[in-house]
């Protein structure tokens, strides 16, 4: 494999590959590197309904296959293999990956965003064992159980009613009074009779041996703590993102987002950023296919000017 | 070329004796990061032809032998020996790292 890139995408999600199509289709020499699955969290999804363009609703793992594909038809290579490593030596940026290091005239880093923890007892030792991030992939396994989905948001209320499909009961467990969600979720989650939701509410622990068996759950309000058995949970309670490697290369705020500009451009010369890295992202497909589209023609540009 | 074996309850365990390394990967039809992590297993059986063994075993009709190691998670990949679990890697992953893991257990 070639070590000589013109842009290297950091990133094969939703901004990284549109970012790859624009700068395919600028004739640079691109490489994307993603070091899970390319498409990114939004393969965890059964549905998406909101990308504009579909009437009806499309499985997010075609969508991604398909934005990989255009990808490749422009010549982009799609490589997977996680970044340990990210610097500058003059005009090139250096990239290394497991067994190899990389050069890139520019940098387009579209790593997303990791699932959020609460940091309490018993949720990463039952992690895998009943406590859960991905309700398409484990449903299977709770079928007629009851489970808890933490969180307010898009996908916790979109993993509540997945897995009202397959769960006896299903119950959301949100921190506050009211849900962030998508208004047509939350009507879908309130009409669902399958589904629970206990408000004002934070899981104090995750309670099993083998597997989880119970949650502690704390009234904000009114001060109650309570056991309630669960055989899953499933944790939507944000993102963090996945930052680590510009730590010290670009100025974080003190959550570990990008701050930027609509140029996505960046400090350091030649590093543009796109999607869930950056402050004030709303985690949304069509947001960071935009945003992957304005950073590839801020690099375009940036190359452009090197010329 | 050796291809990834589809296996299931019934014939699980004829197929994890020996002194092989055997990769498990436990998955369903609606496990969406189970499909894209296809194409790298598939690498990976080919890859190891003579010495890894592959196979996948879709949960849903197999609950036997998902219960049996306490799969709640996919996709899950056991890496078996002998018979014994060596490790196992718990959700999506690269190609890369299995074969890092690979070759950590082998």
């Amino acid at each position: 494999m070639d070590k000589n890139w013109d842009v290297i995408i950091i990133g094969g999600g939703p901004a990284g590959l549109a970012a790859g199509v624009y700068c395919g289709r600028a004739l640079r020499k691109t490489l994307v590197l993603e070091k899970k699955v390319f498409g990114g969290q939004i393969v965890f999804a059964d549905i998406i309904e909101n990308y504009p363009g579909f009437a009806e609703p499309i499985v997010p793992a075609d969508l991604m296959e398909q934005m990989s594909r255009q990808c490749e038809r422009y010549g982009v290579v799609l490589e997977n293999d996680e970044v340990q490593g990210l610097r500058k030596e003059g005009d090139s940026w250096l990239v290394d990956v497991y067994q190899n290091t990389y050069t890139a005239k520019a940098i387009l880093y579209a790593a997303g965003s990791m699932h959020r923890f609460l940091g309490v007892p018993g949720e990463q030792e039952l992690l895998g064992r009943g406590v859960s991030v991905c309700a398409t992939c484990d449903a299977p396994f709770f079928l007629e159980r009851k489970v808890a989905v933490l969180g307010g948001g898009d996908t916790a209320l979109s993993e509540a009613l997945h897995l009202a499909k397959f769960a006896a009961e299903v119950t959301l467990i949100h921190r506050r009074d009211k849900f962030r969600a998508e208004k047509i979720l939350q009507a879908r989650v309130f009409k669902n009779e399958k589904i629970k939701i206990v408000w004002d509410s934070e899981v104090l622990a995750f309670k099993g041996g083998q597997h989880l068996e119970a949650l502690e759950i704390r009234n904000k309000k009114s001060g109650v703590v309570e056991t309630v058995a669960f055989d899953g949970a499933f944790m939507a309670i944000g993102t963090i993102p996945n930052t680590e490697l510009l730590k010290n290369i670009v100025r974080l705020d003190e959550n570990g987002y990008v701050v930027t500009d609509i140029s996505l451009r960046t400090e350091a010369q030649g590093l543009f950023v796109a999607g869930e890295v950056i402050k004030g992202n709303r985690r949304q497909v069509a947001i960071s296919v935009g945003m992957g589209v304005q950073a590839a023609l801020g690099c375009e540009e940036y190359l452009a000017a090197l010329e | 070329m050796a291809e990834i074996i589809s296996v299931n309850d019934g014939n699980f365990e004829s197929f994890i004796q020996g002194s092989r390394m055997v990769i498990v990967d436990f998955w369903a039809p609606t496990c969406m990061p189970c499909r894209l992590m296809e194409p790298g297993l598939e690498k990976i059986a080919a890859n190891h032809a003579e010495n890894v063994r592959v196979l996948k075993v879709n949960v849903n009709e197999n609950p036997k032998t998902s219960s049996r190691y306490f799969v709640r998670t996919l996709p899950t990949l056991l890496f078996i020996k002998d018979g014994q679990v060596r490790t196992q890697i718990v959700g999506a992953v690269n190609p890369v790292q299995i074969e890092k893991t690979l070759s950590e257990v082998s």
